[in-house]
């Protein structure tokens, strides 16, 4: 059984179907990227991995257990203890606003995992090192760049050692100079074997980070390989068509 | 028409006495109207249908009935009801409370709507229970963004404060009439009132608008 997978998965918005059976696999070594047209449901897929979504059909399972399962409005099954394994940052700055950068890494190791105050203070300080925000640690997210507060973000929930990191267009709200720094800091994790799956619109960071690239549209897979293969030789016209608009836009 | 005030000077005892009741209970009551506002707010957004309408129904009838009576039932129908007998004092603090909660309930349920959907999202990717999520991440939020209407509401408490000398409490109201009862000096005695109200009110407002400016570029990162 692959690391990730996604069997059968149903999610309905109402009378709009985003999912009629959808599948994906993913191994513990990739780093999958997510790419397709506005309104394709990829931010939709990455919330139902993260049990935000309630799906209505289909299993999500991580390292072999399967811990989403969909049924009929209200009754999908979660199990808790295997989705606390699963870390996302969001395309729109999430911190809690009222918390320092410390208080933001510490809310939920202290407050729902029982680690200790100290403990958890030496941890946020090692990963705020690690990522050259050793001097903002007392800063408010609104004293943050935008670059700062998504790095911030990811240091949080790698407070919670993750197994599968989610990133949904994390660099999408930024200025354009203030890009590099995320991306920096994701290619860093990624370097450490941090398995993620990576929504993105730079189809050149995409290239750079992946392992394996998700065509998906109308929430169908149309194509997946690697990197080079997906973009320097696509196999299916709609992804040329997809790629083609845009490479275009981006120049 | 001839005006006096020095013979308010033998009356500043009493009068201070009056004010620092006032403030007793109507600092009493906005605390627990605070605590009684925020668990209503909650209610008003719950998506439990019962604990939704019995919060609503409950601030509908306090907001749409007059303070006036609302002291009135609580002063001399609740003690029936309860059995037991309840001083001027615990009456004045229970009623303002129940009404002031229904008041403060709508400010914090406004702060409520204000917070992101995101900031819940996150809770969850978090893992966060239910609890931690509403006293750690909820509350202090609405607090914040709830504080400049929360500070007009405990204002316009300290206002309407005046009701219970109608009751006969003896509050700053109470204290006053009945001096100008005595001396037959109604003009100078509820100017004087109504400037003690005033110099306590007066700075709390504009301190809303203060607290406003600086809150807002906190809160909204
Ligand atoms: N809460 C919601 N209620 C109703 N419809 C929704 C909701 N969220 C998303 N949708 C719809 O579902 C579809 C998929 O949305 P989704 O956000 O997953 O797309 P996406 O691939 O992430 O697009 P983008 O690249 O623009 O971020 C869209 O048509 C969107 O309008
Ligand atoms: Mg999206």
């Amino acid at each position: 059984m692959a690391f990730v997978e996604i069997n059968g998965l149903v999610k309905r918005y109402g009378a709009l179907s985003i999912f009629e059976g959808f599948d994906l696999k993913m191994e513990a070594t990739d780093r999958l990227v997510l790419i397709g047209p506005s309104g394709c449901g990829k931010s939709t897929l990455l919330r139902c991995m993260m049990g935000l979504e309630d799906i209505a059909g289909g299993q999500i399972s991580l390292g072999g257990k399967e811990y989403i399962e969909g049924a009929e409005a209200g009754k999908m099954r979660i199990d808790a203890k295997i989705q606390k394994d699963v870390g996302m940052v969001f395309q729109h700055y999430t911190l809690f606003p009222h918390l320092s950068v410390l208080g933001n890494l510490c809310l939920a190791p202290t407050r729902s995992r029982g680690m200790k105050k100290a403990i958890a203070r030496d941890k946020a300080m090692e990963l705020l090192q690690r990522f050259g925000l050793a001097d903002r640690a007392d800063f408010y997210p609104s004293q943050l760049s935008g670059g700062q507060k998504q790095r911030v973000a990811i240091a949080r929930a790698l407070m919670l050692d993750p197994k599968l990191m989610l990133f949904d267009e994390v660099t999408s709200a930024l200025d354009p100079e203030l890009v590099n720094e995320v991306e920096n800091t994701m290619q860093d994790l990624a370097n450490a074997g941090m398995p993620m799956m990576i929504v993105t619109h730079d189809m050149h960071f995409a290239r750079n980070i992946a392992t394996k690239v998700v065509f998906q549209e109308r929430g169908k897979v149309i194509e997946a390989a690697a990197p080079d293969e997906l973009f320097g030789n696509p196999q299916q016209e709609r992804t040329r068509d997809f790629l083609r608009n845009v490479l275009h836009i981006n120049g | 028409m001839e005006l006096d005030f020095s013979f308010l000077l033998s009356y500043s005892g009493v009068l201070l006495q009056g004010l620092s009741t006032t403030l007793q209970f109507v600092g009493l009551a906005a605390l627990l109207g605070l605590i009684w506002g925020f668990v209503l707010s909650l209610g008003r957004t719950s998506e439990n249908h019962v604990i939704y309408w019995a919060s609503t129904l409950y601030v509908e009838f306090f907001r749409g009935t007059p303070v006036l009576v609302q002291l009135f039932w609580v002063f001399f129908c609740l003690p029936l009801f309860l059995g037991i007998d309840l001083s001027g004092f615990a009456s004045a603090v229970i009623a303002l409370s129940l009404y002031s909660g229904a008041i403060i309930s709508e400010s914090f349920r406004a702060a409520l709507k204000s917070i992101e959907s995101s900031q819940f999202d996150a809770c969850t990717a978090l893992g966060l229970p239910r609890g931690v999520q509403t006293i750690f991440v909820v509350l202090p939020q609405a607090v914040l963004r709830a504080i400049p209407n929360l500070l007009s509401n405990v204002v316009s408490l300290f206002k309407e404060s005046a009701l219970v000398s109608a009751v006969g409490m003896a509050d700053l109201m109470y204290v006053g009439q009945n001096i100008a009862n005595n001396v037959a000096r109604p003009i100078e005695i509820l100017t004087v009132v109504a400037l003690i109200y005033f110099a306590i009110g007066f700075p709390l407002t504009r301190a809303v608008s203060v607290v406003e400016a600086r809150l807002l570029k906190v809160v909204k990162a």
